[in-house]
């Protein structure tokens, strides 16, 4: 997405090259000038100049829909519009499943179920559309080389037995998953770059990252100076392009993070989650000296990347084998929780009158 | 007319060869006539009938300025002032302990910022208030529409169809207690449909985006003359990455908030943007705080702070002219945006002027 050239903005061609011995080339460059800049470089009176200005920015705003005509194309479609998780209390809650054209995160302590998650949503996506599925391909982007196929095939094998009841069609839905192993942020930035042709090319219809959150930890040492700015950049550039990806394409992106729980003095261990709300109240440290005595929970990555994702599902630990998912943050559901354990099936949801 | 050449609008170099020729006020160049400027300067007669064509609009403006034409004109007295304010309407939130933080709801002709952490219902008062603002005069709405510029991608028209489905229910509610005919017609053109095609929405991914649209806002809004609250979703996210140099980031939103003042008080419009919270780290410890640094706290006129007090969520009002800093709770219900408990109201099927839209409340569950 380099910066709009000035040419492309309709501008004349003796006012570009004046421009561009300003080093003004990009409508990026024409916009941050003040109008006094502007007439000064331009040599144009003060009303051309804001003329200009309105042809520049024409150029590179944005088209208007109103929220009828968007609510009147996800009509038309209204399987495209989320991605059935075959959970159905969850699917209920969240009108439909994850949505697309948004980031979801998944949120818990190691070891409740993150990656069988992310699997068994990339099963899902593979499948007809008159089976809940986006019938589309699915990248998923490792960083912890926790991906196995075998799960994969037997969730498959086990979840939809009258669909994949021969072997041909469980090989057809493993080919349709592309699946990258990336150990560093900037290998892991360069792949989301990457990414846009390869969703045309490949018909891909959801992006899996597993995980975000251990391949920034190992980088990014938050107690080093500097090394904060430089993780929310890093986060905030990837989020940004993996937003234009899914609203551009419409598709569903799932990532996953890590918990962790801060105490006061800042020392970092595992505890359990008690509601969404000690979730959301982040803070690197203690906010307000001492609210907190017994330790907030908080999600890893910091406020940038809470404030980047749409949607947060949490899982956690109940009595083991039950867990936990929680819905804590999205749009279109309030808080809720269900009981779930995993089977060869993958996630079952676990019927409960609380709910 | 006795207007310095050189504050007169015009092209820089055409400015400065004025200047170096000897002239000093506008009415010198008036009255040299084209012909003779363009000997003078050297410059063509088509070129010199431009500057003066520009010379002499600017001191028409100046002269109607000085004479006191209404509407051109920026003075008027307090008194003038306080009639319009008392006249003036507010956008309602339908949480009425918020609205009365607010003095009465979310006023036009100002900026009124709302920062907040992740996930406690920023964009949702934004959607709230995007439907308010259309309600229909006799059930005490403005009737107007809206513009909503959404930077992070958090607009979910879903969400939108409920609460605005919960605000013609409500006028619907009211419309049957009270039976009267103005309001049955109004409830004719306040539908759904019409509710969703009314809010003009922008997608913008970077600040170029951003401020590409805003330069042009006002043509728009002079186009749709009835738009009464702007929301811009995120003024923070686009200005938060990849800004390494942060004296240009300070230029760009001063620049920003600038536009968006001149905007709300040419159109009588209501500005609310939404801001993200950051972690100052301090000595000892660190605190959340909004982001876009201490000065960019200077553009907004009333700003609240949505925050969370264990389960419950809270709003505070943080910096306001006319109202007193309190903190109030509130509730996200599958229908919007609402108090926490039923307001003591009494039943009152007269005097419907004061608050027509105000009826008890039934507690929604979940």
């Amino acid at each position: 997405m380099a910066p709009k050239k000035l040419r492309r903005a309709r501008l004349s061609q003796e006012l570009c090259e004046r421009l561009s011995r300003y080093q003004i080339t990009t409508c990026q460059d024409f916009l941050c000038l003040s109008l006094l800049d502007l007439m000064k470089v331009t040599g144009q009176s003060y009303r051309n100049v804001q003329k200009l200005l309105c042809k520049v920015s024409l150029a590179c705003a944005p088209k208007m829909q109103t929220a009828y005509e968007m609510k009147v194309r996800r009509a038309v479609n209204p399987s495209s519009a989320f991605l059935s998780t075959s959970l159905h209390g969850l699917d209920k809650v969240l009108h439909g499943g994850v949505p697309c054209g948004s980031l979801t995160e998944i949120t818990s302590p190691p070891g409740c179920g993150k990656t069988q998650f992310c699997i068994m949503m990339s099963v899902l996506a593979t499948l007809p559309v008159s089976m809940g599925g986006l019938d589309g391909a699915v990248i998923y982007i490792d960083t912890e080389s926790a991906f196995s196929a075998e799960r994969l095939v037997e969730i498959a094998g086990n979840r939809f037995p009258a669909y994949f009841d021969s072997d041909e069609k469980l090989f057809s839905m493993t080919r349709s998953i592309y699946l990258y192993r990336e150990l560093t942020c900037g290998s892991v930035l360069k792949r989301i770059k990457s990414l846009e042709e390869e969703i045309i090319s490949k018909k891909v219809k959801l992006i899996i990252i597993d995980s975000v959150a251990s391949v920034v930890r190992k980088e990014f040492d938050t107690k080093l100076q500097g090394n904060l700015t430089e993780r929310s950049n890093f986060l905030a550039r990837g989020a940004s392009l993996l937003k234009y990806l899914a609203e551009e394409f419409s598709i569903p992106v799932i990532l996953t993070n890590q918990i962790t729980t801060w105490l006061s003095n800042g020392l970092a261990i595992q505890a359990d989650l008690v509601s969404p709300a000690d979730d959301l109240c982040l803070s690197e440290g203690a906010s307000g000296g001492g609210k907190r005595e017994s330790g907030s929970v908080t999600a890893a990555l910091g406020n940038t990347w809470s404030h980047s994702v749409n949607t947060r599902l949490i899982l956690q630990y109940h009595d083991l084998p039950t867990r936990q998912i929680l819905v804590a943050k999205s749009p279109v559901a309030p808080f809720s929780a269900f009981f779930y354990t995993v089977e060869k099936s993958g996630f079952v949801l676990q019927e409960t009158d609380s709910e | 007319m006795q207007r310095d050449v050189g504050s007169l609008p015009l092209a820089p170099a055409l400015r400065a060869r004025l200047v170096a020729a000897g002239f000093q006020t506008a009415q010198e160049l008036l009255d040299t006539g084209p012909c003779g400027l363009s000997k003078e300067i050297g410059i063509s007669k088509e070129e010199a009938l431009e500057a003066l064509q520009v010379v002499r609009q600017e001191c028409h403006s100046d002269a109607t300025q000085t004479a006191g034409a209404p509407g051109t004109s920026r003075k008027c007295t307090a008194l003038e002032l306080l009639e319009q304010e008392q006249a003036q309407g507010f956008i309602i939130t339908f949480c009425s302990a918020l609205d009365n933080i607010l003095g009465g709801g979310v006023q036009l002709t100002k900026i009124t910022e709302i920062c907040g952490e992740p996930g406690v219902g920023k964009t949702q008062l934004c959607m709230q208030l995007a439907v308010d603002v259309q309600i229909p005069e006799c059930f005490g709405g403005l009737a107007g529409e809206a513009v909503f510029i959404d930077t992070e991608g958090s607009f979910m028209v879903d969400r939108v169809v409920d609460v605005a489905t919960a605000c013609v229910q409500h006028c619907q509610l009211i419309a049957e207690a009270h039976q009267e005919e103005d309001h049955l017609k109004a409830l004719e053109t306040f539908s759904l449909e019409s509710i969703l095609s009314h809010i003009y929405y922008f997608r913008c991914r970077d600040y170029i985006e951003l401020l590409a649209q805003v330069y042009l806002l006002p043509d728009f809004l002079s186009e749709h003359s009835k738009v009464r609250l702007v929301v811009i979703d995120g003024i923070a996210f686009p200005f938060r990455h990849d800004f390494e140099d942060l004296s240009l980031r300070t230029r760009l939103l001063n620049g920003l908030a600038q536009q968006l003042i001149i905007i709300a008080n040419d159109h009588k419009a209501a500005v609310v943007l939404t801001n993200q919270m950051t972690t100052r780290i301090g000595q000892s410890q660190s605190t959340l705080v909004p982001a876009l640094g201490e000065s960019w706290g200077h553009a907004a006129t009333v700003r609240l702070i949505f925050h969370w007090d264990n389960n419950q969520r809270l709003a505070t009002l943080y910096k306001s002219p006319s109202q007193k800093e309190s903190t109030i709770p509130y509730h996200i219900t599958p229908h919007g945006f609402r108090d926490v408990q039923p307001p003591a109201v009494t039943q009152n099927p007269e005097g419907t002027e004061l608050n027509p839209r105000k009826r008890p409340r039934r507690e929604e569950e979940k």
